[in-house]
């Protein structure tokens, strides 16, 4: 069996298929290996928002979707691109300009940059620190400060309550989704993400004759569950859909923001969503390990389960009352995922 | 008119006055002259009498709901005629009719007794021109504040243009603080809202995300309906306009309400055949209406991508499909007559049932998947008990009827209540629910499209046996009819949204001297305030859903 997890990261790959070694090698190699993972996420990305959106959604509701343009209506993509861009680019009186426009560029760097340390599978890892799940957590945080910057920014009620709205949410859900992630390092003892990976690649148990992995959503799905719904808080997707809130507060602190900047918003939004859905994958679904097919490919299908899950809650949940949504992540959530991680350390301890 | 007395409480032998004569009785000395309309015995009072007069029949005489108000520029002087009836017998009804003098048109308001008064009274002042002594808060409600003259007196000059300098015409969006320091923010929503539904302007104070204070403003779809029906006659010209009031699918219903008026003010007679097929048409468009309203309901508390939304368009689709086989149209039906309906079902009459029965048949399981995605959902629980509180007294003080009123527990349907139509001969429920909340206007509404799928089978069932040589669809109407002078009359019908009023006023011509509608819209939308003070933004716009209000027909 091929090793999930080649040793060798991709900066290094890359280096050295061009014959570089040194500073110039890591230099070369850093920035093509994350121009790379930059464009497959982005592809994915431009995949999931005009086209993949669209068909999940009118699959729940009984109806057709895009189906004019190219096979499936999979060219819709371009020509939504195309249309997007060439928008006008609509910047309203006596907004506070560097953050409204640093703002829509900050959501899908922060994303993008969170996937440094995501090990992809086939050798596609850009850095592995020791700190790795740290970086990733913190890099996600900085979206809440681009959304800040752009509710305060924009010079409009209706974003400002949306920013005020995301603020409290990512306060009250990123405990509980951190905590969360804790009892995982309980278990794992290093916060790099390779080892988190390697360690799930173990035996859990055998039932005749199939070896299941030690996946920590096996050992754990209590803190599995947790995750996935404080994330869904994170990613604000339904019943948590609180700072954006169409029908209520119009589009929150994307309000005022029209072509290229919506352009980058959403884009932020859904490569969130596969944020959200690969440190999922790589805390609790083995990172890219499966049967069978290549550990790129599985990665990729995990991550889609995960969009396809938000979207799924999109389609049939309601959105939760904010006060109401604020209880649940401070007095369900917070307290839930102590517990839990209370709980793992306790296990583990006695175990080991 | 049938004087169907309320039981007598604790033995007590309780006789309310109904007839005339005991009624100007109980008025005595304010009664300065007696008038009789069609529908109900007429009083005329004194301009400043308004509201002993009204507090005395309200609580003396039962008259419990001030359905409308109709104010009026005759040759000699202004009036304001308020339509009472009451919540536990709607055929008990009473005019008072208040002149006020040419030159200084003032009269009391009713608000202090129905809070109803305030937007009704602030109509007419807006387009007739009657002015309110105590009213609380008399500004124009439909055309702009800076609008010159009253469109519907007499000496209004049509033709003079409406020019306001941009810095009159005070922009509704410009207003941003109400004052200088405070806690509170000032916040729009609408004209152009997602949640609006239409062109609402909800001029709304905030404290943090709670709602401090809420003010419709009304008026962007105001299309001169009452003044456009005046100009045109009763026979054939009026009935393509009610299928513009309340747009969204409930055009029969808006179309009996002017035939029912009209019908009543000529003495016409309705063959049975062509009331069973209007009871059937009717309550197609109250499902049509009430799908509709669930579907964009769950929008407002869901989201924009709920699948619900267009489950509810899937069957709201099927309606529409057997009204345009019924009509012909799918929205603008102009399907009613006076005296009937304009053709007979669709041939083939057996494809037709089949379709009308299919339909029927899988209605129970589609209802049954909106219990299973929407009422029994608990987040939707969460969001929707308890919230929006309308309890029956400030409804019934509102004028509010429909399914709102029925949400509060008020048991008050004109289909049984003042029986028009084919109803009293079919076996149906009049659906309450006592929740008054959110959930109860929803769940009402849910429920109401089983019943009217109930009279949608018997009407069925009625049709495939009637005899082929009795399928009269019109009776014998004069192809012009001139009612008599001065002969008044207002009727109501229970369209999908509650108590559609019509008064007319015939003056000896072809045409109608006044024409007013009374919109249940305009008076469940007045609730707004009284559901969402002190409630949080999504619940007020959850609330705003609940209405289920559609702008044609606040506006007219």
């Amino acid at each position: 069996m091929v090793p999930l997890q080649s040793q060798v990261l991709l900066p290094e790959r890359i280096a050295g298929l061009l014959g570089l070694s040194g500073t110039v090698g890591q230099i070369v190699g850093g920035l093509l290996g994350a121009f790379l993972i930059a464009n497959l996420l982005l592809v994915q990305t431009a995949i999931a928002g005009p086209w993949a959106k669209r068909k999940i959604t009118a699959a729940f509701t009984d109806r057709i979707a895009v189906n004019r343009i190219g096979p499936f209506g999979l060219l819709t993509i371009v020509t939504d691109a195309v249309r997007l861009l060439s928008k006008e680019l609509i910047i309203p009186e006596d907004v506070d300009r560097p953050s409204y426009d640093l703002g829509p560029l900050l959501v899908p760097f922060s994303a993008l940059l969170g996937f440094a340390v995501i090990p992809m599978g086939n050798g596609i890892h850009l850095a592995d620190p020791e700190t790795g799940l740290v970086f990733a957590f913190a890099a996600s945080s900085i979206a809440s400060l681009g959304i800040v910057m752009m509710g305060y920014g924009s010079n409009n009620k209706y974003s400002l309550l949306g920013g005020l709205r995301a603020i409290a949410s990512n306060i009250a859900y990123e405990i509980p989704l951190v905590v969360t992630a804790a009892s995982v390092v309980v278990f794992t003892g290093t916060l790099q993400m390779s080892e988190v990976v390697a360690q799930q690649a173990e035996p859990l148990l055998t039932v005749a004759g199939v070896t299941i992995p030690q996946w920590f959503a096996f050992v754990n799905p209590f803190a599995f569950v947790l995750f996935v719904i404080a994330n869904l808080a994170e990613v604000g997707r339904n019943p948590f859909d609180v700072p954006e809130a169409p029908t209520e507060i119009v589009a929150g602190f994307q309000t005022e923001y029209s072509s290229v900047y919506f352009v980058l918003i959403y884009l932020g939004e859904f490569i969130h969503i596969f944020l959200g859905g690969a440190l999922a994958a790589t805390l609790f679904l083995g990172g890219p390990a499966g049967p069978i097919l290549p550990g790129f490919i599985w990665f990729t299908i995990k991550i889609w389960a995960f969009y396809l899950f938000t979207q799924w809650a999109r389609s049939a949940i309601p959105r939760l009352r904010v006060d109401q949504f604020l209880d649940v992540g401070w007095k369900g959530m917070l307290v839930l995922s102590f517990a839990n991680l209370a709980l793992t350390a306790i296990i583990v301890g006695v175990i080991a | 008119m049938s004087l169907e007395e309320p039981e007598p409480e604790d033995g007590a032998v309780e006789v309310l006055p109904t007839a005339g004569d005991e009624i100007a009785e109980l008025l005595g000395d304010l009664v300065v002259d007696r008038e009789e309309h069609v529908n109900a015995p007429g009083f005329v009072i004194r301009p400043d009498a308004v509201q002993e007069t009204l507090t005395r029949l309200r609580d003396e005489a039962g008259f419990d709901h001030l359905s409308c108000v109709t104010a009026e520029e005759r040759e000699d002087r202004y009036e304001s005629i308020y339509h009472l009836t009451s919540f536990d017998d709607r055929q008990r009804e009473v005019s008072v009719v208040v002149p006020a003098p040419k030159d200084d048109p003032v009269s009391e308001s009713a608000e202090p007794v129905f809070r109803t008064a305030d937007w009704h009274e602030r109509e007419a002042y807006d387009l007739i021109g009657v002015e309110y002594d105590d009213h609380p808060d008399l500004r124009r409600i439909l055309l702009p504040d800076t609008w010159q003259g009253h469109p519907l007196s007499e000496n209004y000059d049509q033709d003079r243009p409406q020019i306001v300098t941009l810095s009159e015409w005070e922009n509704p969006l410009a207003e941003d603080h109400r004052e200088e320091e405070g806690d509170t923010m000032y916040v729009n929503i609408g004209p152009h809202h997602p949640a609006t539904h239409g062109v609402l302007h909800v001029k709304t104070v905030l404290d943090g995300e709670q709602v401090a204070d809420v003010d419709p403003d009304i008026g962007y779809l105001h299309r001169c309906e009452e003044q456009m029906c005046q100009t045109k006659t009763y026979r054939h010209q009026i009935m393509p306009y009610p299928d513009r009031w309340d747009y969204a699918s409930s055009g029969l219903l808006n179309e009996w309400a002017y035939a029912r008026a009209a019908e009543d003010l000529n003495d016409i007679d309705v063959p049975e055949y062509a009331q069973i097929i209007r009871t059937m048409g009717a309550e197609f468009c109250r499902i049509a209406s009430h799908m509709l309203a669930v579907g964009t309901f769950a929008l407002d508390v869901y989201g924009d991508f709920t699948a619900i939304f267009m489950y509810a368009m899937r069957d709201r689709e099927k309606v529409q499909k057997v009204l345009e086989d019924l009509t012909g149209q799918r929205m603008m039906f102009n399907y009613f007559r006076l005296g009937g309906v304009v053709w007979d079902l669709p041939e083939p009459r057996e494809e037709f049932f089949e379709t009308i029965r299919d339909f029927l048949d899988d209605l129970p399981e589609a209802l049954e998947e909106y219990h299973d995605l929407i009422t029994s959902n608990e987040i939707l629980q969460a969001r929707t008990i308890d919230t929006g509180v309308l309890p029956p007294e400030v409804a019934k003080s509102y004028g509010a009827t429909g399914p709102v009123a029925r949400g509060s527990g008020i048991d008050y349907d004109l289909r049984r209540d003042d029986p028009y139509g084919y109803y009293d001969e079919l076996e149906w429920d009049v659906i309450t629910e006592d929740g008054c909340d959110n959930f109860s206007r929803l769940l009402v509404r849910l429920r109401e499209v089983e019943e009217s799928a109930k009279i949608i089978e018997q009407c069925v069932d009625l049709l495939e046996d009637w005899p082929e040589e009795e399928r009269t669809i019109q009776s014998n109407v004069p192809r012009t009819l001139r009612p008599e002078d001065d002969t008044e009359i207002y009727r109501a019908v229970e369209a999908a949204k509650g108590e559609l009023g019509i008064y007319i006023r015939a003056d000896g011509t072809e045409k109608p001297g006044r024409f007013k509608i009374r919109s249940p819209c305009f008076s469940n939308l007045q609730t707004l305030p009284e559901m969402s003070a002190g409630e949080y933004i999504p619940d007020m716009v959850a609330s705003l859903g609940s209405l289920d209000i559609v702008l044609g027909e606040v506006d007219r």
